[in-house]
């Protein structure tokens, strides 16, 4: 089981590469545009599909199967889910690239079948194993908001090209958001989570019952907030959503805690440190948004404000988390390909000594340096910041990515 | 039984960098005419080093001369906690 998560981890890193040399081209010029045209959609899913969903999905195959003990249904089936999902992407991207609506019709549909085979290849695999836990459980609702994801995404391509549900495209716009931001990232995140940050910390235990809290209170939110949008139903209900997912970001924080009391290993590696300053900070920034909204929603509900969000839930906690476990799953994945074979035979290297952990500190310091930088210059509108900002944030993110890229050389 | 110890200690866990037998994941060896037996755990159920190490402990083994087969259980009962570690795991993990 190595080629399969090592497809989908390379084809996100490439995308990764081509997104920050895009935006490094440019001098992220794009980024203080209004997202919602053709350059904005095309870097927008050139990041969170080809980046961040192919890197995800590559993590689910990696690990699924070790929790469960048990090999996935269909590995066969999984090659051709990345086919399908590889083509239908590129498609995408360029039909946004091209504003070619055929091409994004078409294409969407393609990558929306890839998602399809990925939520069978799990299902079966997770039905047939029938080992309900809250991993399991929050991985497989992950994979239903990616597939709902999807199809909002897929009739709002098909909506492009066949035009004829005038306003609607705005609410399932809303809601494909909401489905692919909060539910495929956020269920995905937390429940991987629930496996990783006691493995890394070395933590036994702990308290567990916060995490079924978490996805009760996360799937609350997805869904309220989801069928607010798709229904155009008042803001409050979008509130309503939004203070579901608040709750759970603040459970989710107190989770963490549990782990970090409850620790053997006094460090898990600067990239995990990196994901959890990045959970604390998304949390009270989600807490200051729940009271903003209702006290000035004038302000809070502007393009700015709400991009600014955006990019603080994408790049400041999503990207970040996957940028941090990116350090650790890279090298397992390698350490088991190539050292694997040779456990019991010869001293060979740990997984800390395939990459150097100093530079990932200094690799993601800067990182989140620009992303404030950044953040300052959407708030107050000033173009020579946003493209500083961006800029740096587009060459950290490239040498810290090749960083991670050098254990495959190790 | 003390050279069969001995030579687990070559198997490693890659993420803490501590061997197996520091870890106190090995319950019991027994050997019988060539064939061994382990009786070990892991650190959490649904590991990702479980085939790495399981695999591991027979390669390890299976050098030895004397050794003929090898039979690697992974039991759950007594769970492992970090007090079966020896001080030396515990130093290396910086809390003694």
């Amino acid at each position: 089981m190595f080629r399969l998560p090592f497809l989908f981890i390379i084809t996100g890193m490439i995308s990764f590469v081509l997104f920050q040399l895009l935006t490094l081209l440019d001098l992220a010029s794009w980024m203080g545009d209004h997202p919602r045209n053709p350059t904005g959609w095309f870097r927008i899913h050139l990041l969170v599909l080809g980046w961040g969903t192919m890197i995800a999905m590559g993590a689910v195959y990696q690990l699924i199967h070790v929790v469960l003990q048990s090999k996935i249904y269909s590995q066969k089936l999984g090659f051709t889910h990345y086919g399908f999902f590889a083509i239908g992407t590129t498609g995408l991207l360029l039909g946004f690239h091209n504003t070619n609506v055929i091409w994004i019709a078409g294409f969407a549909s393609i990558a929306f079948i890839g998602i399809i085979l990925f939520a069978w290849n799990m299902g079966v695999t997770l039905l047939r194993a029938s080992q309900w836990n809250t991993v399991t459980i929050s991985t497989a609702c992950s994979v239903i908001y990616l597939t709902l994801t999807g199809l909002t995404g897929m009739a709002m391509g098909l909506n492009f090209h066949f035009n004829q549900w005038g306003s609607f495209h705005d609410q399932l716009f809303g809601a494909h958001l909401w489905f692919g931001a909060l539910g495929w990232f956020g269920l995905l995140i937390t429940g991987i989570s629930y496996k990783m940050l006691p493995m890394f910390y070395l933590s036994h235990g702990f308290p567990t019952y916060t995490q079924r809290i978490i996805i009760i209170l996360w799937n609350a939110g997805v869904l309220s907030g989801a069928i607010s949008f798709l229904l155009d139903w008042h803001a409050f209900m979008k509130w309503l959503g939004l203070l579901f997912i608040v709750l759970a970001f603040m459970v989710y924080n107190i989770h963490i805690s549990h782990i970090y009391i409850y620790r053997h290993k006094p460090h898990p590696g600067n990239g995990i440190i990196w994901t959890i300053r990045s959970a604390r900070t998304l949390m009270v920034i989600g807490v200051i948004s729940l009271i903003l909204f209702p006290v000035f929603p004038g302000h809070m509900y502007k393009t700015n404000i709400i991009m600014i969000l955006g990019w603080i839930y994408l790049w400041g906690w999503v990207a970040i988390t996957i940028l941090g476990y990116l350090s650790k799953i890279v090298p397992f994945l390698w350490w088991t390909h190539k050292y694997g074979p040779q456990v019991g035979k010869k001293r060979i290297p740990t997984m800390a000594e395939l990459i150097d952990d100093r530079y990932v500190q200094y690799g993601l310091l800067v990182i989140v340096f620009s992303l404030i930088v950044l953040l300052c210059g959407l708030g107050w509108s000033l173009p020579y910041l946003i493209a500083f900002g961006g800029s740096s944030l587009a060459l950290s993110s490239l040498m810290y990515i090749s960083l991670v890229i050098r254990v495959f050389t190790r | 039984m003390d050279t069969l110890e001995e030579c687990l200690r070559q198997v490693y866990d890659p993420e803490l960098g501590i061997n197996i037998v520091d870890l106190g994941l090995v319950y019991g060896i027994n050997a019988q005419d060539g064939h061994v037996q382990v009786r070990m755990t892991l650190t959490t159920p649904g590991c990702p080093m479980h085939d790495m190490i399981t695999s591991g402990v027979e390669r390890a083994l299976k050098e030895l001369p004397e050794v003929q087969s090898v039979q690697v259980d992974i039991i759950w009962q007594p769970a492992w906690s970090p007090a079966q570690m020896s001080d030396s795991a515990k130093q290396q993990l910086g809390y003694i």
